[in-house]
């Protein structure tokens, strides 16, 4: 009886690896441009000055009327931050690559992965604190039942330049850790004069 | 203790009458053995303040080296009270330590030498503390390439003045108050770097905590004035390759220390490595208070008594500069320390990320992985200085150049092969040897470094280790600010740069050694006592201030290797008296 589970297991992961191997975009120019992504700030506002840990952004997507797709496939939509060009230019860790696998551009994921449907989807997620200060823009990427990308919409345009909106990051300053600094370095250079001059009187006074 | 040593001189003086023959015939193999050992770095100074010392009476020109040798042969033979000093460690007539006990932080000696090498460390760590951050930190502030090539340039470039001006506060004030000041005084930067936002004030603060990597100045002359010439080789290289773990160990445990406030205490990223950055200042004033309450500028008591003392034959500061830069074998040097040790601070700055962005490891493991480059000085620098020791036994100059440019270039090679490599584990693998002959390079460096001059020493030491720091800023400048090539094509260029920047080094010739492709030369001038003294004017070699480098000329023979034994005669003893 184990025998035949160890059987059919390893057949199945057979199946599902070789899925993986055949079905699966690696390069993102093989994607289709099916879906319409927007991102709006809170009471449909421009989203440009959202505050990390503050606000919520709100995403919408749907499958674009446009696109004359099949969709049978898609199974998951996952939405993702991307960092638009302005933000990529002299940063070679966010650069963009066309090999799925090597891309930079999507660092952060908004929200969990959810079921796709054509109507499409709105979601408010909260900006967490370590997004950075950067000029952005939202992409959806949409899996397969294989968890394969198969196609993907963004906010922006193409060419990644416009229709992008600006987050503003914590600083991770506060007055207790500059007060701390501060402290700290006033020890560090008294207790360095104290000690001098202590030992100067001392062996005067020794001489004397 | 003036008197003391007064008393030595006089047995010592003694006994050369008493028995020539025993005690002669040992001594001169003896200088031999202790040619090769030599202080580096700033023996210079220590020798002038050993004058003070011994010299107090002044009632003898002779240079006070002569001394030690009869001293080490007296306490060895006689069981004499006088020897029998308060001291853990066996001391020579300066009281300094002929012997080295690892496990020991016994008053005076070993104290300083773990004080030193721990304060040595701790200002590494501070240099590179950000470096593994910076995954981190260039989200926070927004930094863009050319910012932290420039700010990582910057954390070297502090140094190189601050190594030069540093033996001069040292002769000053005292290697004990040169560290505590260096180290007290940058502590303050290191905790401003917890309040920078801007690219621009992330760069003046990695400047200046730069300026801490002075301590090496400090820590190089405090070990040559606690420890006498056969051992201070050793002492200094391994002290200096223990402090250099300070860089690796800055990439494996600022990241552990930052996801300590991340996870278990809930900080947010851009706060957490803001607190990381208290640890290493806080353990760089530790140090510093450690330094000041525990440490003591000479064996016999504190800088300030000694120096006044008396008056030691004091050189003129101009001269023994002149001396310096018109040595053409001072900049050779400094090029290929630039290009070894340089090489090393350039690595320790850009390694973490490269396996952070390249590689996609998380942020922690990279910088265990990139430590190893850094942790590797603990036996990689020490094992240059005993390879290019056991060269020079041979082969005497000529194997201590040859061990340096093989290592250097080797260590070019391997590092032009580590650029070119995308796989995570030939990586390592490369990346590893890399560190090992390029470490050794610059511990080989300082075996050579005692023989180029004896008169502007300490000059020329600090010239060579400023050059070191220089080498970081060039490469840092060239290879990894600009966007125009990747990180990994900088690797490969710099590889290729650092074979170039050895090949100098076979231009270096010593008229009585040879060089790597000439042997020395025949003619009847080319004697060490005629290279040393060509540093002295005739009318300054009247007035009797070139006997030390005649000793030490004399103590330098075994630099010819096995082709000439050393002469056994006893020249050294008697003639200069």
């Amino acid at each position: 009886m184990d025998l035949a589970i160890l059987r059919v297991a390893s057949f199945i992961i057979v199946v599902h690896m070789s899925s993986i191997l055949a079905e699966g975009a690696t390069l993102f120019s093989e994607l289709s441009n099916s879906l319409t992504v927007s991102a709006t700030g809170a009471d449909n506002t421009s989203p440009n000055g959202t505050k990390a840990g503050a606000d919520e952004l709100f995403v919408t997507w749907a499958l674009s009327s446009a696109a004359q797709v099949d969709d049978s496939s898609y199974k998951t939509v996952e939405l993702k931050l991307c960092f638009g060009v302005p933000s990529q230019i002299d940063r070679p860790w966010r650069k963009t690559n066309n090999v799925l696998s090597k891309d930079k551009t999507c660092g952060f994921n908004i929200g969990s992965p959810q079921p796709y449907n054509r109507a499409g989807n709105t979601i408010n997620w909260l900006v967490r604190k370590e997004i950075p200060f950067a000029h952005y823009f939202v992409r959806a990427y949409v899996l397969d039942s294989a968890g394969e990308k198969v196609a993907y919409g963004q906010s922006s345009n193409a060419q990644r330049t416009s229709n992008l909106f600006r987050i503003e990051a914590i600083s991770g300053r506060h007055a207790s850790i500059d007060i701390a600094a501060a402290v700290f370095s006033a020890f560090s250079v008294i207790s360095l004069l104290g000690f001098f001059f202590y030992e100067k009187t001392s062996t005067r006074g020794r001489k004397a | 203790m003036a008197k003391r040593s007064s008393n030595n001189l006089d047995t010592a003086v003694l006994r050369e009458s008493r028995s020539p023959d025993v005690k002669f015939m040992k001594s001169p193999e003896a200088a031999g053995d202790q040619g090769m050992e030599l202080p580096d770095q700033a023996s210079g100074y220590a020798h002038r303040t050993s004058y003070s010392v011994a010299s107090s009476e002044n009632t003898v020109s002779i240079p006070n080296l002569q001394f030690k040798q009869f001293e080490q042969e007296q306490s060895e033979l006689e069981d004499d009270s006088e020897s029998e000093a308060p001291f853990s460690l066996p001391v020579d007539s300066e009281n300094k330590a002929k012997k080295i006990k690892f496990f020991s932080a016994a008053k005076p000696h070993m104290r300083a030498f773990h004080l030193s090498w721990f304060s040595f460390f701790a200002c590494f760590m501070s240099s590179f503390a950000a470096a593994p951050l910076l995954p981190v930190i260039r989200d926070n502030i927004d930094l863009t390439k050319q910012d932290i090539g420039n700010a990582g340039t910057a954390s070297v470039a502090g140094s190189v003045l601050s190594r030069l001006i540093m033996g001069a506060l040292c002769d000053i004030v005292g290697p004990r108050y040169a560290c505590a000041f260096l180290v007290m005084l940058t502590a303050p930067a290191v905790f401003s770097m917890a309040s920078v936002s801007t690219a621009a004030g992330f760069l003046v603060s990695r400047f200046c905590i730069g300026f801490s990597l002075a301590t090496f100045v400090t820590c190089q002359y405090w070990m040559s004035s606690m420890f006498s010439a056969e051992i201070v080789g050793t002492v200094n290289g391994c002290t200096a390759g223990w402090a250099n773990l300070g860089g690796g160990a800055a990439l494996f445990i600022m990241p552990l220390i930052y996801h300590l406030f991340q996870h278990p205490l809930a900080c947010d990223s851009f706060v957490a490595w803001r607190l990381a950055m208290f640890v290493p200042g806080m353990v760089q004033v530790a140090s510093g208070l450690m330094v000041l309450y525990l440490g003591q500028d000479l064996p016999d008591g504190n800088f300030r008594e000694l120096k006044e003392k008396g008056k030691q034959v004091k050189d003129s500061w101009s001269k023994v500069i002149f001396y310096a830069i018109t040595n053409s074998k001072t900049w050779v040097f400094a090029l290929a320390y630039g290009y070894s040790f340089g090489i090393e601070l350039t690595i320790d700055n850009i390694i973490s990320q490269y396996f952070y962005d390249r590689f996609s490891l998380p942020l922690h493991t990279s910088g265990v992985v990139a430590s190893v480059f850094g942790l590797m000085n603990i036996i990689s620098r020490p094992f240059g200085g005993f390879l290019s020791d056991w060269s020079a036994q041979r082969l005497g100059m000529r194997g201590r150049l040859w061990t340096l440019w093989i290592s250097q270039t080797i260590g070019g090679l391997f590092c032009f092969l580590l650029g070119r490599l995308d796989q995570l584990g030939p990586v390592i693998v490369v990346m590893v040897f890399f560190s090992i002959f390029a470490e050794a390079a610059a511990g080989a460096t300082f075996g050579i470094i005692p023989f180029i001059s004896r008169r502007s020493l300490g000059v020329i030491s600090g010239t060579i280790g400023a050059g070191g720091t220089f080498g970081a800023i060039l490469t840092q400048l060239i290879f990894f600010t600009s966007p125009a090539y990747s990180t990994e094509t900088g690797i490969s260029l710099m590889g290729i740069m650092i074979v170039c920047c050895t090949v100098p080094i076979m231009g270096i010739y010593f008229p009585q050694w040879g060089g790597m492709l000439w042997p020395p030369s025949k003619s009847r001038n080319a004697t060490e006592e005629k290279y040393y003294l060509s540093e002295w004017s005739k009318e300054e070699q009247e007035k009797g201030m070139h006997l030390a480098s005649l000793k030490f000329a004399e103590n330098t023979r075994g630099e010819r290797g096995r082709r000439i034994t050393p002469s056994t005669t006893n020249a050294c003893a008697v003639t200069y008296a």
